[in-house]
Order: C-alpha cells, then sequence, then structure tokens
C-alpha cells in the first residue's frame, strides 16, 4: 500500500504548532520553548527535533543539505535526507554554499553560513544545567532566576580535576547576556560561529520537546573565566591528509595496518571541495 | 487562484520568521494576501493570510476592532480558535479602526508571559496605515547587525507604551505590524528602539 503524505510529511496542525514554538523562541534568544515534538518515523533521540524544525520550514523552492558530525553521507545524514525528498520533492545538495536549509547533527559547516540560509541542529540534550540538576521544574527555576553559578561550578571543577575545561563539546554558551544554552553537542571549535552569525540558527530537540534558536547577528559568549579563558581544540600544525586544509576541524584517524595516526577534514563537503577545486586548477 | 493552505501559507511563515529573526526586516506576502482576499474581501487580506498561518483551536485570541463581533465570527469559523479576553488572549489583533483608549488598555493588560515561562506572551498584530525603512525610529538588538530604520505610520502611539510593556526582559510582548500593501514588519521583545534626538 502506498500512504499519500502530505507535503513535507507533516499534518498542517503540527506545522503550526511548531511554527507558533519557532517564532516564540526566535523572540527569546536561547529561551527552550517546549513544543509537542510528535512522534516521527524514526526514533526520538536520532534528529527528530531537526528534522520536525526542517519540515515546518520547507517549502518547494528550498534546496536542503543534511550533515551528521560533518558528513553529507553517514546514516542519519542519509536517512534523514531521504524522508524529507520522499515527502517534498525537493533538490538536496552537499554544497554549504548552495542550500538555503541546512540541517546538521553536532557541526556547524566550514564554509561560513550566509544571510539567506537556515541552520538546524539535532540537540540530544537542550538543559545544559541538566548535568547537575536532575529535575525540569527546577531547571526551569533557575533559568527564570538566571542562576547559573551551577554551570560556572561545573566548569570550575573541571579545571580544578583536569587543569582544563574538559567539555569536549556542547560547551554552554550565554545566549544576548541572559540565557546560558546549550549549544547541542558542537566540538568547542564550532561555539565561535554562533556568535553574530549571520544565518538565522534554530535548535530543536525532539525527545526532549523543546525549540531554541539564535537569531543572526546575536551575542553568543562561550562561558569562561577572567582568568581562565575560552579555548577551542587546537590543531596547530596539523592539516588534512587528503586536501591539505589547516584552520579546519580535522579527526584523528588511525591506521590499523601501520598504526600511524593521520589527520583529514571532518566536513566532508568542504574537503571535497577543495580537492575538486585542485584537480581543475 | 484559491489560496494553497500548504504552499502558501508555508512562504507566509517564511517571511514571517525572516521579519522576526531580522526587526527592520520588511517582507511582502501580496501574492498570498491577494489570494485570501479573492474568497474573503471584507477584512484586511494580508491579516487574514497571518491568522491561517497561526491559528487553530489551541489559539486563543482577542480582536479589537469597530467590527469586533462579525470579525471575531470570521476568525472563529476560519480557524476555530476561540475568542477570549486580552489578559489571556496568545495574539491580539489591533485593526486600523480600533478604539485608541482600548489600544492603551491592551497593551497594559497583555499577558508578558512569566518568568518561567516567557513564551507564554501575547503576539500582537497590528494594522498600519503603511511600514516602510524610512528613517524615523532607529532599531537595535539581535537580529539587527548595526541599526536599522522604519517607519511606521498607525493612527495611535505605540512606542512608548510597548517600551513600558518590555521594560523586563524576557518577559515582553512580540509585535508583527502589516499594511494595505500586504508588507510584515516584526519587532520582538529584544528589539529596542532608539529615538533620535533632533538636530
Amino acid at each position: 500500500m502506498r500512504i499519500e503524505y502530505n507535503f513535507a510529511f507533516f499534518d498542517e496542525g503540527s506545522k503550526r504548532e511548531i511554527r507558533r514554538a519557532t517564532l516564540k523562541a526566535v523572540a527569546i534568544p536561547g529561551y527552550q520553548v517546549p513544543f509537542a515534538s510528535r512522534e516521527m518515523p524514526i526514533a526520538r533521540g536520532w534528529g527528530t527535533g531537526g528534522l520536525q524544525l526542517t519540515l515546518s520550514l520547507v517549502g518547494k523552492e528550498d534546496i536542503l543539505k543534511v550533515i551528521d558530525q560533518g558528513s553529507d553521507e553517514s546514516v542519519n545524514a542519509v536517512n534523514i535526507k531521504k524522508l524529507i525528498i520522499k515527502t517534498t520533492g525537493i533538490k538536496v545538495t552537499d554544497e554549504t554554499s548552495e542550500a538555503t536549509i541546512i540541517q546538521s547533527r553536532h557541526r556547524i559547516p566550514e564554509i561560513p553560513l550566509q544571510a539567506g540560509q537556515i541552520l538546524v541542529l539535532q540537540v540530544p540534550l537542550p538543559e545544559p544545567l541538566r548535568y547537575y540538576e536532575p529535575s525540569e521544574l527546577e531547571t526551569k527555576k533557575l533559568h527564570a532566576e538566571q542562576e547559573y553559578s551551577g554551570a560556572w561550578l561545573m566548569l570550575f571543577e573541571q579545571i580544578m580535576n583536569y587543569g582544563t575545561m574538559s567539555t569536549g563539546a556542547d560547551h554552554p554558551a550565554m545566549v544576548h547576556d541572559r540565557y546560558v544554552m546549550a549549544p547541542s553537542p558542537i566540538p568547542r571549535f564550532d561555539n565561535p560561529k554562533l556568535n553574530h552569525s549571520q544565518a538565522l540558527i534554530l535548535l530543536g530537540a525532539g525527545r526532549e520537546k523543546k525549540v531554541y534558536a539564535v537569531p543572526p547577528y546575536t551575542r553568543v559568549e562561550s562561558l569562561a573565566f577572567e582568568d581562565f579563558s575560552f579555548e577551542v581544540e587546537s590543531f596547530q600544525d596539523k592539516c588534512c591528509g587528503l586536501c591539505g586544509a589547516k584552520g579546519v576541524f580535522l579527526d584523528e584517524i588511525l591506521d590499523d595496518l601501520t598504526g600511524e595516526t593521520f589527520h583529514q577534514c571532518n566536513d566532508t563537503s568542504y574537503c571535497l571541495q577543495r580537492l575538486n577545486q585542485k584537480s581543475a586548477g | 487562484m484559491k489560496l494553497d493552505l500548504v504552499h502558501d501559507l508555508q512562504e507566509v511563515y517564511r517571511k514571517t520568521l525572516d521579519s522576526m529573526s531580522r526587526p527592520g526586516l520588511i517582507c511582502n506576502i501580496q501574492d498570498q494576501a491577494n489570494k485570501v482576499a479573492k474568497e474573503i474581501s471584507n477584512f484586511n487580506s494580508a491579516v487574514l493570510a497571518l491568522i491561517l498561518m497561526l491559528f487553530d483551536t489551541e489559539v486563543k485570541f482577542k480582536v479589537c476592532s469597530k467590527h469586533e463581533a462579525e470579525i471575531v465570527e470570521l476568525i472563529n469559523q476560519l480557524t476555530y480558535a476561540k475568542v477570549t479576553e486580552i489578559e489571556s488572549a496568545d495574539f491580539i489583533l489591533i485593526l486600523g479602526d480600533a478604539d485608541p483608549e482600548e489600544i492603551k488598555q491592551v497593551f497594559n493588560a497583555t499577558c508578558p508571559g512569566n518568568l518561567r515561562d516567557p513564551h507564554k506572551a501575547a503576539t500582537i498584530i497590528i494594522e498600519a496605515d503603511s511600514v516602510s525603512n524610512d528613517r524615523d525610529l532607529t532599531l537595535i538588538g539581535p537580529g539587527i547587525e548595526k541599526e536599522s530604520y522604519i517607519l511606521v505610520k498607525t493612527s495611535h502611539s505605540w512606542v512608548d507604551l510597548r517600551a513600558d510593556k518590555n521594560s523586563e526582559y524576557p518577559l515582553g510582548i512580540d509585535l508583527i505590524f502589516t499594511d494595505g500593501n500586504a508588507n510584515i514588519l516584526c519587532l520582538p521583545r529584544t528589539t529596542q528602539i532608539v529615538q533620535e534626538v533632533a538636530g
């Protein structure tokens, strides 16, 4: 049996509900707006928040890019792309600059985002205070009172224990000098890209039923101390083994046979684009 | 052509979202509004397009207009949204013929959310005579690179009323202006209006 789904899978009522929540999220940068979070044909916690945002946004003229940890071709990205193509028939692309909607899991692309684009981030844990406060009621109160000493203390303890802030990803950030936000598990390397971004950034957590947003040109400051500044991952003298790129986020890969490690661009479409340019020129 | 409830309203949404995330950016929904106007002609069609995009059974609204009763009935028939009082409305429509006293009352009494749930604040949709980017009010805040300029012509004043209501961020109300040419301009609560000093 072939089911004829509505355009963009959702019924219009579900889209309306997400749209109302999104408009409020944009009006209160960094604040987590609860939304209904419908059942999706993929499991909760696998990008349903981002997917629902994308489906509420998408129109016939949009060009979509979906990435999963920097890759256009890994399972999560491919399946989300398939679902959206099947229910909308829109064009998809790998090229960051060509896309109008970019849904991403755990990365912000290397190529700077532009004004016409919307970045949708999939968020597993939207609550930056959950690590030390299990109750939703309490964390809501802490946000209401702008009581973020726990978040600072968490970083302080990391510095005391390990001599560095050990947040590998998801380093909390202060948005518009009011709300502390979980930037989704993007590496610290990507945190500065949130600040004063040209594109609208929407974050969706399907399992936790929250959407939040960072409008363009909004101040997003990664939490740090006066005498212990925020630092991104350093790749110093390392470069991509394929395209030679420096100053980008690199994956460390172990060669099983030789036991050597080498580095490669995490953003695969960026790497591919550079390789194509090299071979063309 | 008939209004396409899927694609036309998607476009209205994207333009509203664009305006909301870039305060001062004026988007136009004339195409969609024209299609609405062919079906329902006795009402501002841009406002109606916004209503169709946002309203359903879960929404409570209030209308400020001389023709309140008719408009409420129309909106209720089209969307099943429920009419309510100013204090509990999610959306408030201030139409061009609204009474200035009532407008004051709306800004005073409308819900600005609370600290735990600032998203429960009302959104006010205001029918203006015209909106443009002429240099009258200067806007700063999230979504604006340096500053942007707007000129909103209305029969009533709203700048001070809005400033009073939005003095305690994150509490506050979000405004959407439309005019006869189906332009949309949004002022979320984060946007600050800087009054230019003459001379």
